[in-house]
């Protein structure tokens, strides 16, 4: 009995075994077979129905997808910017950033500031109408205002927010209401500032403080019904989390005629080369989710070329050196890492969605100056500075430099895991080795932004609002260090840099900012926190059908406009021009 | 087909079974690549090279007399990657399972020597919730609680959660063996515990021992590989088969050989020692003839 029990284990083990093997025979077969397929081209555009000049037609459906996922559709607490960018299109605001990432009335009809420069005064579209049917009044903007800043709602942009006057007291739970919003008639509201603040209506023109149905309360329930006065509105029913969110044309929405389209549905969480194919298929309208191989095929395409667009350039990265850990503690060393760095390298990693980048802002943020050289690549000049510091490197005997090995820490499956390699070789033709230490993503947030804890990682910022302060104080201002999730994640500290960036905030002459900036840049670039390196864009590529649609500066999708000049997909079937039929269409061939 | 003392001896029927042939030239293989291959390509595995490894597209180069394999994204040269992750599969697959063999043989044989025993319900009982662990999540523990990992702790959570499988089996055969009339004979015959352990079980449980040891190499090389693409392996650059199969993906399309060698060589690798595996077995089986 047990003998026989025994034996069977063995063959069972051994059964499992040639499951293996036929498994792995399969995928190299499987392999070899797919590879050649892989590399015929494109698929061709699918064209629009009518001709060029026609005019915009309305209806339809748009199908979107993105890698990522959405947390939150409130706009008091939602903190990602794929989120965000949703966001945007369900709720409108006061104002909104327009195609040149400039900031014009939207809810309101317009505005004006006071001559002292502190206060803002809104006047409200008469008619504007929220989802539900209500009328959006003055009264609205104050309550949901304070209810986006009120001290129990988790607000990650609340911070920006400080200068209302009245916030410490109401944050602070001091205050029933916010003393420096002032409703002055049904259509008029005032937004009082304690001081004159330049980045005041980039950071309104965001979506946290846009105006919510009433059904939304004085304060944050994360089960509340998403309601707003946006172009496209959330049913019942119609947000899957998870997996994907359908949103419909709000009819009362306060610019006639428009959205043009019936809905938009976003697929959540969709790999990228699943995005790819449906998109080639026409099941998918856009696509912006691009591996660097992809990217390469879509633009080399001339078919293809004139339907692809690439984003704004506002997200930057770099090397972040903490000056309060050694080795980085001596500013000599970090100049030799600046100076070390040939960024070209990392533009090539990724050619066409990169650039290099050499001081605090990427190019289509306002007041970048291109004629400003920032960091600049020197190996005579980084060796000299090693040999400052008191760790002199002889290339040629590959020795001196640093002794010790520096841990720098990052994420898996990135691309700063491929730009930490090429740091890696080129901090070691200076006599620096660094090694790098993969952990999750959310333990390299921590770790990266703790106190004391890491001596250089990569970093980057994205703008959540279109402005230079954005950038300069969030990363490089000493009241942005904390202990735990420190934003400035080289503990830099300069009492010079900090009175620049503060009077940079209240000018509101754009001459004058430019300069204070421009001074900043320079005494940052050359402390040395950061070795800047390379600034990201994405490229979006979308059918000819697709009409009317725009990257925005902002927003990753900008609907109000879009829409759809398709030939019906059952017709396109009926001709041949679609491949298989997927699933609905299964019936027609 | 023949019984008794006419049969072949285990040796001869090893070397007649084609299958177990072809595993071993597979095993052969892939050993005198880890050996000698680093020393055929020309370049560090760890050096990119930003002049002849970029195409006209931007695009690593394919394979050329330059770089006989292409170059990989960050436009190092594939074969010299291949080889040395050659040596390292190899180092991690042969040395976890000398660990997870070893701890498997001796929890296995003790379990069941002393079945019905608290040292066999304990030992089994450890062996079940092993078992009942989820491979990767224990993995991932691990590799968070220890901040980095090296080969080393590859090695050792490889070795460490391997062993338990061969455990179970090892007792199973001991158990059978111990039924056996000469083991009642040399205990009635007064010899110690270690005597009978070493002299009769342990020789008799040798040949599963060793069938399940091979087969375990091809897992391990399996098990690493899809540590190392997810992520959760030796750090980069040191080049694995897994992570290489990782970094060729998003260029399935335009540099398909970034998928190819690394996939090729994991199927090669695990194909032969499962072979090599599967001709043991028949060899050492004594009802297969």
């Amino acid at each position: 009995m047990r003998s026989i029990r025994a034996r069977s284990k063995v063959t069972a083990a051994m059964h499992t075994s040639r499951v293996a093997v036929a498994l792995a025979l399969t995928c190299a077969v499987g392999t070899v077979a797919l590879a050649p397929g892989c590399r015929e081209p494109l698929a061709a555009p699918i064209a629009a129905a009518s001709p060029g000049d026609a005019l915009p037609r309305s209806g339809g459906t748009v199908h979107f997808a993105s890698f990522a996922d959405v947390r939150s559709l409130d706009p008091a607490v939602a903190s990602e910017a794929f989120g965000g960018s949703l966001i945007a299109q369900m709720y409108a605001g006061l104002v909104e950033y327009d195609f040149d990432g400039s900031v014009v009335p939207d809810l309101a009809e317009r505005f004006e500031l006071s001559p002292d420069g502190r206060a803002y005064t809104f006047h409200l579209r008469e008619g504007a109408r929220f989802h539900d049917g209500d009328e959006v009044t003055a009264d609205d903007v104050k309550r949901s205002i304070e209810r986006a800043l009120h001290p129990s709602t988790p607000n990650p942009f609340a911070s920006f927010c400080e200068n209302i006057e009245g916030y410490a007291a109401y944050a602070g739970g001091k205050a029933d209401a916010l003393s420096g919003v002032v409703v002055g008639g049904r259509y008029v509201v005032t937004i009082r500032l304690e001081t004159p603040d330049a980045t005041f209506l980039p950071i309104l023109a965001q979506y946290a403080l846009r105006p919510v149905c009433k059904s939304a309360g004085a304060r944050f329930e994360a089960t509340w019904a998403p309601c707003g006065a946006g172009p496209l509105k959330l049913l019942p029913g119609g947000w899957e989390r998870g997996r994907s969110l359908t949103l419909v044309r709000h009819d009362g929405y306060f610019r006639a005629g428009l959205p043009r389209i019936d809905s938009v549905t976003f697929a959540f969480q969709m790999p990228i080369a699943t995005q790819r194919f449906k998109f080639e298929q026409g099941e998918l309208d856009a696509v912006k989710d691009l591996n660097q191989s992809d990217f390469v095929q879509f633009t080399s395409d001339p078919r293809w070329k004139a339907y692809g667009e690439f984003d704004a350039e506002k997200e930057i990265w770099g090397e972040s050196m903490n000056v309060e850990h050694a080795p980085f503690d001596n500013i000599e060393i970090r100049r030799a890492v600046a100076a070390a760095i040939d960024r070209s390298k990392y533009r090539k990693l990724k050619a066409g969605l990169l650039h290099e980048a050499n001081q605090v802002i990427p190019r289509d943020v306002p007041l970048y100056d291109p004629n400003f050289k920032g960091q600049e690549e020197s190996y005579e000049a980084a060796l000299a500075h090693m040999a400052n510091a008191g760790y002199a490197y002889d290339p040629i005997s590959k020795k001196g430099g640093y002794p010790g090995v520096i841990p720098y820490y990052t994420y898996p499956q990135s691309y700063p895991e491929y730009s930490g390699q090429v740091l890696q070789q080129q901090l070691a033709t200076i006599g620096l080795r660094i090694e790098l230490r993969l952990v999750s993503y959310p333990a390299y947030l921590a770790l990266t932004r703790r106190r004391g804890r890491v001596a250089i990682s990569p970093q980057g910022w994205q703008a959540d609002y279109p402005d230079p302060s954005d950038f300069f104080e969030a990363l490089f201002h000493s009241k942005s260090i904390a202990d735990e999730d420190s934003n400035n994640t080289s503990f830099y500290k300069n009492a010079k840099v900090d009175d620049v960036l503060d009077r940079a905030h209240g000018e509101l002459e754009t001459a004058t900012r430019a300069r204070l900036y421009g001074e900043a840049n320079r005494i940052i670039c050359d402390d040395a926190p950061w070795a800047f390196a390379y600034a990201s864009r994405r490229y979006e590529v979308h059918h000819p059908y697709l009409r009317g649609y725009r990257t925005h500066p902002v927003w990753a999708y900008f609907l109000r406009d879009a829409w759809l000049d398709r030939t019906p997909v059952k017709a396109l079937a009926a001709l041949g021009l679609l491949g298989a039929p997927t699933a609905p269409l299964g019936g027609l061939r | 087909m023949q019984s008794g003392r006419g049969r072949p001896r285990p040796r001869a029927r090893f070397l007649a079974h084609r299958g177990a042939r072809v595993g071993v030239a597979l095993v052969a293989a892939v050993v005198l690549f880890a050996l000698v291959g680093p020393m055929l390509a020309s370049h560090s595995p760890l050096a990119s090279d930003f002049v002849r490894g970029i195409g006209d597209d931007q695009m690593p180069v394919g394979p050329s007399r330059h770089f006989l394999l292409g170059a990989d994204r960050l436009f190092r040269d594939e074969l010299a990657r291949l080889a040395e992750g050659a040596r390292l599969s190899l180092f991690i697959a042969l040395s976890s399972t000398a660990v997870a063999t070893t701890v498997g043989g001796v929890v296995g044989v003790l379990s069941g020597y002393y079945a019905g025993t608290w040292v066999d319900a304990l030992l089994m009982r450890i062996v079940d919730v092993g078992l009942a662990f989820p491979f990767l999540l224990l993995v991932l523990a691990i590799g968070a609680a220890l901040d980095e990992t090296s080969a080393w702790t590859i090695l050792a959570v490889l070795g460490l959660t391997g062993w338990l499988g061969t455990a179970r089996v090892v007792r199973a055969k001991t158990m059978q063996v111990k039924a056996l009339d000469f083991v009642a004979a040399s205990r009635a015959l007064g010899q110690s515990t270690w005597a009978i352990l070493l002299r009769h079980i342990v020789p008799n449980v040798a040949g599963p021992l060793l069938v399940l040891a091979t087969m375990s190499v091809a897992q391990m090389i399996v098990a690493e590989s899809v540590l190392s693409y997810l992520g959760v392996g030796i750090a980069p650059p040191t080049p694995t088969w897994g992570h290489m199969l990782f970094e060729g993906q998003d260029y399935y399309a335009s540099a398909p050989w970034l998928l190819l060698a690394p996939g090729t060589a994991i199927v090669v690798a695990v194909l032969g020692f499962n072979l090599v595996g599967e001709g043991l077995r028949d060899a050492l089986d004594p009802r297969a003839l």
